[in-house]
């Protein structure tokens, strides 16, 4: 899915492709495809910001004392 | 006396003595001494008996004399007054409870036990608590103390402390597993941010081994290499259940940690060592929160400022080729209709020439042409002949006409 991708990433791009697409040393055809790969990023990030359900883990050690995550439930409100 | 009294004593800790030699209870310095004569161990074991079964629990305050802790944990010291002075002891399950070592001259107040010590014939004063007396008693004091050691070291310095990143994927918590602090930080992530990920490292927050247990927690948070941001706190209490945020191990794995640490510990009022060696400190668990992770409406307004912006960048973009276009397109057109006028006055030129050479233009100049039956242009005399007619062509007409006669001209152009 698209929606791997992290929220910070994708705000990086479009700082980026903002700045690219303001600058003048672009071509009308580069312009294009920063212009389309910003629209998905925008989709993409809406889609994160959409996102209802927060993950929580709980850091323990295993046997043999590496750090191990587990999902912590019961704790979300 | 009775030799039973002085058998062979146990000393036994709290067991009331009764003995004829307690005074008060009347008349012994009338008696004659005994002549029985006693052992020295027998001596300090009976005082021994008679001091500790007395004298119950004291609170004793006093100035800190000669205070020295031994490599075994114990601590030796005296507490004086003008004029008097108190052996005592703080053994080491008590000592290590200390958040620091009191200072020469220091007034303190204890809580202790008198107690004999045999092999010495000394009576000393075992200390079981001891606080300073005065704003913040010890725990300023420790304060202070492990804060000019880490400020010398630079461990404070503001050139140190990290950004805290503006949109972290994961948010460790290094706190308790029960209690409102992480409900707090989860409310407030789950509100605002709800994509995040929150990794709880459980640790312990106060009492015995908290300090060591919080430096591990954030140590293994580090190990796991997942927080891209981590907040480090505890709710608010009593000045020592806030005492494992103040103490060196959590301050050096603070400083220690490459991931941005936020702590919040205790109340807004409520400073720690923990707090000054943070990256931010945040007054409470919620605003740690607050700071750790961005807000969805934010990100929001920013993803539509950044859709208009990028729509204007290419709305330019186009526009500024179609301009141009239309811009050459104008100058060629330009050039195409000179181009046209010129041609056209060159037409006009030719044509009124091709019209100079038109012979109905000398026609109109009154010239005329004479023509046979059938058009033939008659050109010379011969051509004529006198019996017949002919017709003559002028500008607006043809004229019959008969010949009459002929004759030669005088120009010479013809013989």
């Amino acid at each position: 899915m698209t929606k791997q991708v992290p929220l910070e990433q994708r705000l990086r791009r479009l700082e980026e492709i903002s700045q690219a697409l303001e600058s003048d040393d672009v071509e009308l055809e580069d312009a294009l495809a920063l212009f389309a790969e910003g629209v998905e990023n925008v989709r993409g990030a809406r889609e994160i910001l959409a996102t209802a359900e927060l993950r929580i883990e709980r850091l323990i050690e295993d046997a043999r004392g590496e750090p191990v995550l587990e999902p912590l439930t019961g704790a979300q409100s | 006396l009775s030799r039973d009294l002085f058998g062979p004593i146990e000393p036994r800790r709290g067991r009331a003595v009764r003995s004829p030699l307690v005074p008060g209870q009347g008349g012994w310095r009338q008696q004659e001494a005994p002549d029985e004569s006693l052992s020295v161990s027998a001596v300090n074991g009976l005082a021994k008996q008679i001091i500790e079964g007395s004298i119950p629990p004291l609170r004793v305050h006093g100035e800190v004399t000669g205070w020295k802790r031994y490599g075994s944990g114990h601590c030796y010291f005296c507490l004086r007054d003008a004029d008097a002075q108190l052996r005592a002891v703080m053994f080491r399950a008590d000592a290590a409870r200390l958040p620091t070592d009191p200072e020469e001259g220091m007034q303190v107040r204890t809580l202790g036990t008198v107690t004999l010590y045999e092999k010495r014939g000394e009576y000393q004063f075992v200390v079981r608590e001891l606080e300073g007396i005065g704003v913040g008693g010890l725990w300023r004091l420790a304060f202070e103390r492990l804060r000019l050691r880490l400020e010398a070291e630079g461990l404070l310095a503001a050139e140190r402390k990290l950004p805290i990143p503006e949109h972290p994927a994961v948010v460790g918590v290094v706190t308790s597993p029960v209690g409102a602090v992480l409900q707090d930080i989860l409310n407030v992530v789950s509100r605002r941010a709800p994509w995040t990920r929150v990794v709880l490292s459980p640790a312990k927050v106060q009492g015995e081994g908290a300090a060591e247990d919080i430096a591990r927690a954030l140590d293994r948070l580090v190990e796991a290499g997942v927080a891209d941001v981590i907040i480090i706190g505890r709710g608010g209490g009593s000045a020592e259940d806030l005492w494992a945020f103040n103490e060196e191990c959590v301050a050096r794995a603070i400083a220690r940690c490459p991931v941005p640490v936020i702590s919040a510990v205790g109340h807004e009022t409520d400073y720690t060592i923990a707090d000054l060696v943070a990256d931010l400190r945040a007054p409470t668990p919620s605003a740690a929160a607050e700071h750790a992770v961005p807000d969805r409406h934010a990100i929001a307004a920013r993803l539509n400022a950044t859709t208009a912006r990028v729509t204007n960048a290419l709305r330019r973009k186009v526009t500024q080729p179609l301009a141009e276009v239309a811009t050459r397109e104008g100058r060629l057109a330009a050039r195409v209709q000179a181009l046209h006028r010129a041609r056209a006055r060159e037409l006009h030129h030719l044509s009124a020439t091709l019209d100079a050479l038109s012979p109905l233009s000398a026609l109109r100049r009154g010239y005329a042409v004479p023509l046979a039956d059938g058009g033939r242009v008659l050109r010379r005399r011969a051509d004529f002949e006198p019996s017949d007619g002919f017709t003559l062509r002028v500008a607006d007409g043809l004229i019959d006409c008969a010949v009459t006669g002929t004759r030669a001209a005088d120009d010479g152009e013809n013989r």
